[in-house]
């Protein structure tokens, strides 16, 4: 078995009193598809928080292709080439494609100016790759759809040199159609094979679609973790309601 | 058929339709509007040698702190002490040249002057952005309270040194010293040059009554001669060429360079530009300083230019700057606003303030019942260009 790209061991995370990840493990491989489940509140987002270096964990520790790491901030995250595509996308509407996509990370010539052709290509090719050919980089962000800001946001974390893409929730805003061109999307980048893929969803026929490895997540804690093999649809319906079994919820809804 | 793409979706436009939908569309329709108007309701005199000089002062005069107040817009935050800083910067300026460097340190000149008033200024824009920033309150609060603060500053420091609220006959310092002329000197003279000669090309040979008539006496003005058949006006006042720097400068950061991409980052999302690393808060109290800048300008020309001040300079300033910002197509909530919009914006309010002086006949008062109009026709129009940009949320 190949070497992880990322490993995450006994992760923890208080807000003061509140307890948000209680002893988190997790492994990401690059060319897979790592779907992490759960609810609502069960410590999602807070996870790939800590992974961004948005937060701090409160203990455990966060190793890179084998070595121990620590980031003190977003910035310390990415230049170890974790790549975050957040639920808001962290884009700017009124702002143009090509602005958002080198936002932060503008391209310069002398005095600070920005190299707007080169950086109107580098957009357009990037976004070609993994799937929609916008032919107006200049275009503001506010006009286009759900699935396309998302592509954007995917594929600006590529080319900035992500190794790990963590992808949150990045169907649950959207149609049916834009849903699969977003999984299709998804299936470009894995099929490259260098990049490992942290696809944070609660709807199980996506992660079953596109999924290689599965983590589900309950009220912090790891309840249940394995292979797409080894997670049959049954227990993956039972993990998804978080741990209960089906038939008590069916019994538990009759009853009212 | 071929397969339909999202890209194809989207409309070609003409050059025509494209110019139609930039946002400084309304304000350039606006400021034609005006000056043909001003024109017409002045007999032309609005637009004769001296009207335009003068009214290129006012516009001036409004377009430096319009220009800082959009910067600032733009990335989100707004400053209301910029009137109280003209006021601030002016009485630091006078009482020095009057009253010598502070700590008993000699005398001032006008270079020393300026220099240790924008070290203040600047610091206290430092000061104000790092509050903004660091505290997460309301700019529009903090700034509130400088108004009040820098005002009363000012006006304390005017009675504990000088006795009066007043300075005045400071002596002239741009006959003396290049740095006092370059800023409340004249300009272009050159402009002024060529029209007095293109002025005596068309008067030559004309025979003059010995007496001249008025209508004589408008068309030399037109012609930059005055009723002696001399030059009239000799150059534009000094904050005009600090105007085009200023705007130059400013469109040049905010369309084409990195630092400008961060100012439009900041003000349109806040944590999107955080999150992909531009540091949001240096850029903002950057800007409470350039703002700071732009009033500490309108006051060294003020101060230079007329060699007076006094505690009341630069009253209501920061509203009248945030006005014309907005008039010129920036958004109140940030992230979107045009250089070119702002400097049209300045001309249309700049020249509807000094109509009072071309057109005896109208109340002064007109003025403020014009701007209180355009200004909400302008929140309006921006609105339903963030609209249109933002797909309607
Ligand atoms: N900054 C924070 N301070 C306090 N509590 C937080 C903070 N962020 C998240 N939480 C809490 O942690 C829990 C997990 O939240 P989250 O990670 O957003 O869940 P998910 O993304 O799985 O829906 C929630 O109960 C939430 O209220
Ligand atoms: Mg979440």
């Amino acid at each position: 078995m190949a070497e992880p790209y990322l490993r995450v061991e006994n992760l923890t995370k208080q807000f003061g009193p509140f307890t948000a990840l209680g002893g988190v493990d997790l492994e990401v491989y690059p060319g897979e598809v790592h779907a992490l489940l759960g609810d609502n509140g069960a410590g999602k987002s807070t996870l790939i928080k800590t992974l961004a270096g948005v937060h701090q964990p409160t203990s455990g520790q966060i190793y890179i292709e084998g070595k121990p790491v620590s980031f003190r901030s977003p910035r310390d995250a990415s230049a170890a080439g974790i790549g975050t595509v957040y639920q808001d996308l962290a884009l700017n509407q009124l702002m143009s494609v090509t602005r958002n996509f080198f936002m932060g990370r503008e391209l310069k010539g002398p005095l600070g100016t920005l190299r707007m052709d080169e950086m109107n290509q580098i957009a357009h090719d990037e976004m070609l790759k993994i799937g929609i050919d916008f032919s107006d980089p200049t275009q503001a962000v506010g006009t286009m759809s759900g699935g396309q800001r998302q592509t954007l946001a995917i594929a600006r974390a590529i080319h900035f040199g992500a190794k790990v893409l963590i992808l949150d929730e990045p169907t649950s805003a959207l149609g049916q159609k834009q849903q699969m061109g977003v999984l299709k999307t998804i299936k470009r980048v894995r099929a490259r094979g260098d990049i490992a893929i942290i696809f944070i969803t609660h709807n199980e026929i996506h992660s079953r679609l596109v999924g290689d490895r599965f983590t589900f997540l309950a009220l912090g804690k790891v309840i249940g973790a394995g292979t797409s093999d080894q997670i049959g649809n049954d227990e993956m319906r039972r993990l998804m309601a978080g741990g209960a079994e089906m038939g008590d919820l069916e019994q538990e809804l009759a009853g009212i | 058929m071929a397969e339909r793409s999202e890209a194809d979706r989207l409309k070609e436009e003409t050059w025509l339709q494209r110019l139609v939908r930039r946002p400084e569309i309304g304000a350039f329709i606006v400021m034609v509007v005006i000056i043909v108007a001003l024109a017409i309701a002045s007999d032309g005199k609005a637009f004769n040698a001296l009207g335009l000089k003068n009214n290129i002062k006012i516009i001036a005069q409004y377009g430096i702190i319009a220009l800082g107040a959009a910067a600032l817009m733009i990335a989100g935050e707004f400053d209301l002490s910029i009137g109280s800083m003209i006021g601030f910067a002016g009485m630091s300026m006078a009482l020095m040249l009057k009253w010598g460097l502070p700590f008993g340190l000699g005398e001032a000149t006008p270079f020393l002057a300026f220099i240790i008033t924008l070290a203040m200024t600047l610091t206290i824009g430092w000061i104000i952005g790092t509050i903004v920033v660091r505290s997460g309150l309301s700019s529009f609060i903090v700034t509130l309270a400088f108004l009040f603060f820098l005002r009363g500053t000012t006006e304390v420091s005017f009675r504990l040194i000088n006795q009066s609220t007043q300075v005045s006959g400071l002596p002239d310092y741009k006959e003396e010293s290049w740095f006092a002329n370059i800023l409340g000197g004249e300009v272009f003279g050159w402009f002024y040059d060529a029209w007095y000669w293109f002025g005596q090309k068309m008067v030559a040979g004309v025979e003059w009554p010995a007496r001249l008539t008025a209508d004589n006496i408008n068309y030399l003005a037109a012609l930059n001669i005055n009723r002696r058949l001399e030059q009239w006006v000799t150059g534009f006042d000094a904050r005009f060429m600090w105007f085009l720097i200023i705007a130059a400068v400013a469109y040049f950061v905010l369309s084409r360079t990195q630092l400008g991409n961060w100012i439009y980052a900041t003000g349109d999302n806040k944590e999107a530009a955080r999150a992909n690393g531009v540091p949001v808060n240096r850029v903002k109290v950057g800007l409470f300083m350039f703002t700071a800048f732009c009033a500490t300008m309108f006051a060294a020309c003020q101060v230079f230019d007329t060699n007076t001040s006094d505690a009341a300079k630069g009253n209501l300033m920061e509203l009248f700057a945030i006005a014309i910002a907005v008039v010129g197509g920036t958004l109140m909530t940030g992230g979107f606003g045009s250089i070119i919009g702002v400097v049209f914006g300045a001309i249309t309010v700049g020249l509807v303030a000094n109509a009072v002086f071309f057109i005896p006949e109208i109340d002064g008062a007109w003025f403020r019942v014009f701007l209180g109009s355009i200004l909400l026709a302008a929140v309006f129009a921006n609105e339903r260009i963030r609209k249109r940009i933002t797909g309607g949320i």
